[in-house]
């Protein structure tokens, strides 16, 4: 039985999309669907493509690096999962396939966790706006991986800003 | 060009049970006592009232058992799910089923014991599972409205320089009005620094940038302005409304931007537009404060502000009883009370009216004193137009726009 932090991830057999999804990050790769008649990528997963409404996609793998687009940093928990992971980042990343596409301020962007190396909620001290990310999986069981987040070795493209404190 | 149904409809009645947390109470009873109050509101007999909708997240009871508790016969209702910016959505509802004959008069109603009961974001009560739709967000620990809106109020102080302390104005402007409401439930003014010492829920929100979670039933009852002339108050108006405007991909609305720009910048055109009117016509606004950045957000999206400005003009005094355009003078939904938007719109009803039931002894005749010290007068002196701006997250939103006759 797959689960994350000790709870039961159920995903519906004939969600085949889904399993699709985090097969690939069992296997260590991020996965997008790219649509095949306009060749854009989309996230989250989708059963039409919403730049061209084409019902045909494919799987792609992404880099899995990226840049926080914005985030926040959970205090008070309310999901009984995260009851011991206060103070937890929730991070908006924004990847580096298909940025500022099909419009300026458009891209693929997801929300995601921040973790350190031991899989942990990383220091909220250290979570930025601009700062460069790349792709971890957590293991789910049953062959499945969660794609989750940690900060990179990147030189970011432009000044880190976080919440004044 | 002005809208096809401008001033051809009216809200005619408002009734609301108290805010509490602990309402003792059924929503059944919640919702029968806001409908009653409203058609008594109105001087309405039950036979004068066919039709009902409803909103809800699963936590209220539907129109055909308020309806019967009541001895009114339907000739339509619908009872759809649906939280923050369903009650100007169904006034437009309300209008179309009017104006097709489906039947004659309305009553809309939300009940809720959203303290008690149904919390938003749960209780924590239930047997937590990840499943469909929770894999995208929920399983990252974004599980309430607050964690799911707060990257977008982050983004916009990143990209604008917007400040937790412009915003706390939001919450330090409505507590002034809750002062002058004795229906408030949070009556107490707060400072700014209040605001900033409060608590961390999720940065960049503070336990006093989010909303009191409250039991409470409110209803509206619109008719057409042909039927509301023969009715016991004055009429609002109903100069333009909007329903449910979304983002582009609203079910996911983080992958296309500007995610600061809130659903209001669609909606502003839909309801300015049939409006006819400018913002500077605009004498209060209603714009719903889940959180003082929802407030803060929808008056710069609406073109209150330019895009960015909104921190400067909620905090600029504007925004407050004796400012040019006051917001949500019942201390809304970060101190009056929550129940969905609706209380909301039945402000506005009342400011319309001359009539907030504040402090001031002859405030049924619409006599006030126009002071709004601490425990005096909430009423805007002579107001003519009012404009509810609806929310339910950062992709959608209503949108509603009113006068007096
Ligand atoms: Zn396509």
């Amino acid at each position: 039985m797959a689960e994350y932090l000790g709870v039961k991830v159920d995903i519906a057999s004939n969600d085949r999309a889904r399993h699709e999804f985090l097969e690939a990050a069992g296997e260590g790769r991020l996965t997008l669907q790219k649509c095949v008649e306009c060749q854009k990528l989309r996230y989250p997963i989708m059963t039409a493509c919403p730049f061209c409404m084409s019902a045909d996609s494919n799987w792609e793998e992404v880099s899995g690096k990226g840049t926080i687009y914005s985030y926040e940093l959970v205090m008070h928990p309310i999901h009984p999962a995260y009851r011991e992971r206060v103070p937890y980042p929730i991070v908006l990343v924004e990847l580096d396939e298909q940025r500022e596409y099909p419009t300026l301020d458009d891209g693929l962007r997801l929300v995601s966790s921040l973790v350190d190396g031991s899989g942990n909620p990383e220091d909220i001290e250290k979570v930025a706006i601009n700062a460069r990310v790349e792709v971890e999986f957590a293991d789910l069981g049953d062959g499945l991986a969660l794609p989750r987040f940690r900060l990179s070795d990147d030189v970011p493209e432009h000044e880190l800003w976080r919440l004044p404190s | 060009m002005a809208g096809r149904l401008k001033d051809k409809y009216a809200i005619v009645g408002i009734g609301q049970t108290e805010f509490s947390k602990d309402s003792g109470r059924t929503t059944r009873a919640l919702g029968v006592e806001a409908v009653r109050m409203a058609m008594v509101d109105a001087g309405l007999r039950a036979d004068e009232v066919d039709g009902m909708l409803s909103y809800s997240g699963n936590d209220s009871t539907d129109s055909p058992t308020i309806s019967s508790d009541l001895g009114i016969r339907l000739n339509f209702y619908m009872d759809v799910n649906g939280g923050g910016s369903s009650t100007e959505a169904l006034i437009g509802l309300a209008m179309g089923a009017i104006e097709v004959g489906m039947c004659n008069t309305v009553a809309i109603f939300r009940a809720m014991n959203g303290y008690t009961e149904a919390r938003i974001g749960g209780t924590g009560r239930q047997t937590p599972v990840f499943r469909g739709a929770s894999l995208d967000q929920g399983i990252y620990g974004m599980n309430s409205a607050g964690q799911s809106f707060a990257p977008s109020f982050l983004r916009h102080m990143y990209e604008y320089g917007t400040t937790s302390e412009q915003v706390a104005h939001v919450k330090v402007a409505h507590s002034k009005h809750a002062s002058n409401n004795p229906k408030a439930y949070y009556p107490a003014r707060v400072t700014v620094e209040d605001v900033l010492n409060s608590r961390w829920i999720t940065k960049p929100l503070h336990l006093l940038d989010c909303c009191v979670e409250t039991d409470n039933g409110s209803a509206l009852i619109v008719t057409s302005i042909e039927r509301a002339r023969d009715l016991k108050q004055m009429p609002a108006v109903i100069m333009g409304v909007a329903g449910r405007v979304s983002k582009p991909q609203a079910g996911y609305h983080w992958t296309r931007g500007p995610i600061s720009r809130v659903a209001g910048h669609y909606a502003a055109p839909i309801v300015f537009g049939q409006a006819g009117i400018e913002h500077a016509d605009v004498d209060v606004t209603g714009s719903y404060d889940a959180f003082t950045f929802t407030t803060t957000l929808q008056l710069e999206a609406y073109g209150y502000c330019a895009e960015g400005e909104g921190g400067d003009y909620v905090s600029s005094g504007i925004i407050e009883l004796g400012g040019a355009r006051p917001n949500n003078t019942s201390g809304g939904h970060l101190c009056e009370g929550y129940t969905h938007g609706i209380a909301l719109v039945a402000e506005n009803v009342r400011q319309l009216r001359h009539q907030a039931d504040d402090y001031c002894p002859n405030w049924q005749n619409g006599e006030h004193t126009y002071d709004y010290s601490a425990g005096g007068c909430r009423q805007v002196k002579d107001v003519e137009i009012t404009h509810n701006l609806g929310w339910a997250s950062p992709p959608t939103g209503s949108s509603l726009i009113m006068r007096r006759p």
